[in-house]
C-alpha cells in the first residue's frame, strides 16, 4: 500500500495496520476465536467479545494487490481450477490460502473458525466463502441483505436486525463467550466518531485545489476494514482530519496545479495507486472523490453523514447503514448520491472504471455514464480496470481514454466561454 | 412446431397478461393462478439473434443470459410483454430492473410494470426466515392484484400447482427417456426450450405428445458412454447434436433450465405462502440458491451415481461466477468417486464453432469407456 510516510497520518496508518495484522495473528495464536467476514458485516459486534478476532479477506486481498503480489496469488488460484473471470479479491484470497500466506505481506490471515458473508455488496462473496467453508469444514453464516431500489424498507431492516441477533448468538455458542453489550456500544461510538472525522477529511476535497486525492482516501480507508470499533481507529481519523485541514489552511495541496477535478466510480485500482495519481497529477488532473469512499457513514442514495444517536440501539443503526456501500443500491440511488457531490465539489468529469472483476459495481455504469452526461452536463469516460489483478489492466488504453476525457472537459470549457 | 417467437406472439395475442420472469426459479404457479401467462426469460438464443441494443446498456462481461434477456426486453417489450417479475436470483440480475427500464425508455418505449420479491438466502443453520418470505409473497400478491385488477384464490392456485406439477413430471419422464436412449438429448433440449415459451397447458400437451411418440426400445444398443450434463442452460443445439453423434448418452442432467427447475415441488402445503416457503426450501440445490450450498455437491454426485453416469460434462456459462466458484470442489468430489469431468465453456462472443468441441467430446467418450 502506497502510504505517505511524510505525514503524521501516514505514519500512524502504517503503525495501526502493522499492529492490527500482528494483533490478529498473535491473538489467534493465543486461542482467540477467529471470524472472517465481509467488509460491511458490523465489525463492532465482535468488539463485544473479549477473545474474538475479526479479519477481512477483502481488505487483505486489496493489500496484497497494492503490494504487487496479487497477480501471483490469482495465478495460484487459477492453477487450482478457479476461473480467471472470478472476482480478483476472491482469487487472491484462495491463492493465498493455498500457499498458507507465504506470499502475503501479512503472512496471510489467521485460520478462521467462522465465516460471515454478507450478500449486500455481492452474493458471490458467499460463494467465495463457501470455498473455505468446504475446505476447512467450518460454519458459514450468511448475512442476507435485500437490495435497495429506493430507501431501505422497515421490513428489510427488521429482517437484517433479526440476523444480527442470530449472528451474536452463533458467535456466543461457537466461541463459548458471552456478548458484552457495553463493549459493543463503546465500539459503535468509536465508529461514529471515526466516521464523522472521515467526513471532515473527505470535505477537504471541496477546496480548490483539493486538499486530498482519491488515492489518499483509498489508502486511508484501511482502518475501517481492519480496526473498526476501536479507540486507535477513532484516534487515527482525528489525526487524519486535523492534519489534512491544517494542510489546507497552510496551502499544502497534493495537486497544486489542479486543472481538472474528477470523480472515480468503482473500487480502487489497488495495483495502480501511485502510478495513476502521479500520471494524473502531471496532467493537472486530480480525482477528488469516489462513491467508493464517499459512501462511508451514509445510507443508500446519499453520501451525507448519518448522525449516530446514542440513545438508539446500535444494532438498529448498523442495520440502517447496510445498503450504503454503492453495490447494494440501484442506479437511481447511486446517481442521487453522486449529484450533490458533483455539484458541491465542482467535478469536471467522471471516470467510470468498468471492472470485470466486480460486476455488481460495474453492470449499471453504461447507463450511469450516459445519464451523468445528460443529467449533470459533464463529460464522462469508461475505462477498463480490474481492481486487484494487474494482468487485466492495459495502461495505454486507460490513459488514452483519460486524456480524451480531459480534452472533452477543455472543449466544454471552451464552449462555455464563447 | 411453432418457433419461440411465434409462440410468444400467440401468447401476447391471448387474453392473459404475459409476464416475463427473470431467471431462475420464479413463482410461475402463482402468476398463472392470477390469470397471467408467465414465462422465464432464458433460453432466448433463437429469439435473440444479436444483442446490439443490449450492448449499449450492459457490458460484454455479463453472462449471455443477462445480455440476451436485456436485448429481448428492450427490443420486444412493446410487442410481447405486459409485465416483468424479478427476484434476487443473482447479482447481475438484481442490477437489471433499472437497466431494462433505461433500455426500453431510450428505445422510445414506455415504462414497464415490474414486480419483485426478495428470497431469503440465509443458511438452514440460521434463524428461520420463513415469515419474511411469507410477507414478501403477501406483498407480491397484493401488488399483482392491484395492478391487474385480479383476485387471488387458493382454489385456482391449487389448480395451477397441479398443472405445473404435471408439466414437471412429464419433463422428468422425458429426461428418463433420454437416459434410456429413447430420445436424443438434442431433441429433448429443443422440446424444453420451445416449451419454455408456452402456456402451461400447451406445455403439457407438447410433452405428452413427444412422450407418446417415443420408441419402446433405445435408438442404439450401446449405452456405455453415459454422462451427466450440468450447467445453467442446455448446451447450444450444435453441441447437443455432437454429443448425440459421439454416442454420449445423457444419463441425467443438472442443468438449471432443466432438472434443477423441474426436479421437485412440495408434496404437501397449507396455502400459497406455505407452498413457496417449501418450494424454495426443498428446491433441488442450485449454485444460485445460496442456502442450498451444503446439500448441492452431494446431490449432484448422488445423481451421477444413481444414474450410472461414467462421466460428467460441465457446460459453463461464461462469466457465471455462481457456477465457476463451485466447479473445482465439484470436480474434486466427482474425481474422488472415479468420475472424470469434461469442462466446456460457452461464450456468446467467442468465434469458436461447435465443431471445436467435437474432438474433446469424442476424446471424452473414449476416456470414460476405458
Ligand atoms: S465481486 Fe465486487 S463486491 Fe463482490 S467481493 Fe468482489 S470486489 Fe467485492
Ligand atoms: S446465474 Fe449465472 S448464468 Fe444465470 S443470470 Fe446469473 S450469472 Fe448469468
Amino acid at each position: 500500500m502506497e502510504i505517505n510516510e511524510k505525514t503524521q497520518a501516514g505514519r500512524n496508518l502504517t503503525e495501526l495496520l502493522t499492529n492490527a495484522y500482528m494483533g490478529m495473528h498473535s491473538r489467534a495464536a493465543n486461542d482467540a476465536f477467529v471470524v472472517w467476514g465481509a467488509i460491511i458485516v458490523p465489525a463492532e459486534i465482535f468488539q463485544g467479545f473479549d477473545n474474538v478476532v475479526f479479519c477481512l479477506p477483502e481488505s487483505h486481498a486489496a493489500l496484497c494487490a497494492a503490494k504487487g503480489v496479487g497477480a501471483d496469488q490469482c495465478l495460484r488460484a487459477e492453477s487450482l481450477g478457479y476461473s480467471m473471470d472470478l472476482c480478483s479479491y476472491a482469487r487472491i484470497d484462495i491463492g493465498c490460502m493455498a500457499d498458507n500466506g507465504a506470499t502475503s505481506p501479512t503472512m496471510g490471515l489467521p485460520k478462521p473458525h467462522l465465516l460471515v458473508s454478507d450478500t449486500n455488496n455481492c452474493s458471490l462473496l458467499t460463494k467465495w466463502f463457501d470455498v473455505h467453508h468446504r475446505e476447512l469444514n467450518i460454519p458459514h453464516f450468511i448475512l442476507d441483505v435485500p437490495f435497495c431500489y429506493g430507501p431501505q424498507q422497515e421490513k428489510d431492516r427488521e429482517y437484517i436486525l433479526t440476523q444480527f441477533k442470530d449472528l451474536i448468538k452463533m458467535v456466543e455458542d461457537l466461541s463459548g463467550e458471552t456478548f458484552n453489550p457495553d463493549k459493543f456500544h463503546e465500539a459503535a461510538i468509536y465508529t461514529a466518531a471515526a466516521v464523522s472525522d472521515w467526513k471532515r477529511f473527505m470535505a477537504c476535497a471541496a477546496h480548490r485545489p483539493s486538499g486530498i486525492t482519491v488515492f489518499d482516501s483509498f489508502v486511508q480507508m484501511a482502518p475501517f476494514l481492519v480496526a473498526r470499533g476501536t479507540k486507535e481507529f477513532a484516534d487515527h481519523y482525528k489525526i487524519l482530519a486535523d492534519e489534512t485541514e491544517e494542510n489546507v489552511r497552510q496551502g499544502i495541496f497534493p495537486v497544486p496545479n489542479e486543472k481538472y477535478r474528477l470523480m472515480w466510480d468503482n473500487i480502487a485500482p489497488w495495483h495502480q495507486l501511485r502510478k495513476m495519481s502521479n500520471r494524473l497529477a502531471e496532467m493537472g488532473a486530480n480525482i477528488v472523490a469516489a462513491p467508493y469512499t464517499s459512501c462511508i457513514g451514509s445510507v443508500e442514495g446519499s453520501f451525507d453523514l448519518v448522525q449516530y444517536d446514542e440513545s438508539l440501539d446500535p444494532l438498529w443503526y448498523m442495520a440502517r447503514v447496510q445498503n450504503h456501500s454503492v453495490c447494494p443500491m440501484g442506479m437511481d440511488l447511486r446517481l442521487k448520491a453522486m449529484k450533490p457531490v458533483i455539484e458541491q465539489l465542482g467535478i469536471d468529469g467522471v471516470v467510470f472504471a468498468s471492472n470485470r472483476s466486480c460486476k455488481v459495481f460495474s453492470i449499471m455504469q453504461m447507463d450511469e455514464e450516459r445519464r451523468v452526461k445528460e443529467e449533470f452536463g459533464i463529460p464522462a469516460v469508461m475505462i477498463d480496470v480490474d481492481h486487484a489483478d494487474v494482468r487485466k489492466f492495459s495502461q495505454e488504453n486507460v490513459y488514452v481514454r483519460l486524456e480524451a476525457l480531459l480534452e472533452s472537459i477543455d472543449a466544454q470549457r471552451a464552449r462555455a466561454t464563447v | 412446431m411453432e418457433t419461440p417467437l411465434q409462440a410468444l406472439t400467440r401468447l401476447k395475442n391471448g387474453s392473459r397478461p404475459v409476464i416475463g420472469c427473470m431467471p431462475l426459479y420464479p413463482p410461475l404457479e402463482l402468476l398463472h393462478s392470477l390469470g397471467m401467462t408467465p414465462f422465464v426469460l432464458w433460453g432466448l438464443a433463437e429469439v435473440v439473434p444479436h444483442v446490439n441494443d443490449a450492448d449499449r446498456h450492459i457490458q460484454s462481461y455479463a453472462c449471455s443470459v443477462a445480455r440476451r434477456l436485456t436485448q429481448f426486453v428492450i427490443s420486444e417489450w412493446e410487442e410481447l410483454l405486459d409485465g416483468l417479475l424479478f427476484y434476487n436470483a443473482g447479482d447481475t440480475l438484481r442490477n437489471l430492473p433499472e437497466i431494462l427500464r433505461e433500455g426500453v425508455v431510450t428505445n422510445g418505449g414506455m415504462l414497464h410494470p415490474h414486480f419483485s420479491f426478495h428470497l431469503p438466502m440465509t443458511s438452514p443453520e440460521q434463524a428461520d426466515a420463513s415469515d419474511y418470505l411469507k410477507k414478501e409473497f403477501e406483498r407480491l400478491i397484493n401488488n399483482l392484484e392491484d395492478f391487474y385488477g385480479v383476485k387471488f384464490s387458493e382454489e385456482r392456485f391449487a389448480d395451477s400447482v397441479g398443472l405445473y406439477d404435471r408439466m414437471r413430471e412429464l419433463c422428468r419422464q422425458l429426461e428418463n427417456a433420454v437416459s434410456r436412449g429413447r430420445l436424443p438429448f438434442a431433441d429433448f433440449c429443443r422440446v424444453l426450450t420451445n416449451a419454455n415459451f408456452m402456456e402451461v397447458n400447451k406445455q403439457i400437451a407438447l410433452l405428452e405428445a413427444v412422450l407418446s411418440r417415443l420408441p419402446e426400445k433405445p435408438l442404439s444398443g450401446d449405452d456405455s458412454a453415459r454422462v451427466l450434463v450440468s450447467g445453467i442452460l442446455p448446451p447450444p443445439t450444435e453441441i447437443c447434436d455432437i454429443m448425440d453423434q459421439a454416442g454420449l448418452i445423457v444419463a441425467g442432467n443438472d442443468i438449471a433450465f432443466m432438472h434443477r427447475s423441474y426436479a421437485r415441488t412440495p408434496d404437501t402445503w397449507d396455502d400459497v405462502l406455505d407452498f413457496y416457503v417449501r418450494f424454495y426450501r426443498e428446491h433441488f440445490p442450485c449454485t444460485t440458491l445460496l442456502y442450498s450450498s451444503d446439500s448441492r455437491l452431494e446431490a449432484v454426485v448422488r445423481r451421477v451415481l444413481e444414474n450410472s453416469a461414467r462421466g460428467f460434462v460441465f457446460v459453463g456459462e461464461k462469466f457465471c461466477e455462481y457456477e465457476y466458484f463451485e466447479l473445482p470442489s465439484l470436480e474434486k468430489n466427482l474425481k474422488d468417486q472415479g468420475v472424470p469431468v469434461l469442462s466446456l465453456e460457452i461464450s456468446m462472443d467467442d468465434n469458436i464453432g461447435a465443431e471445436t468441441f467435437r474432438t474433446r467430446l469424442e476424446a471424452f467418450r473414449e476416456l470414460i469407456e476405458k
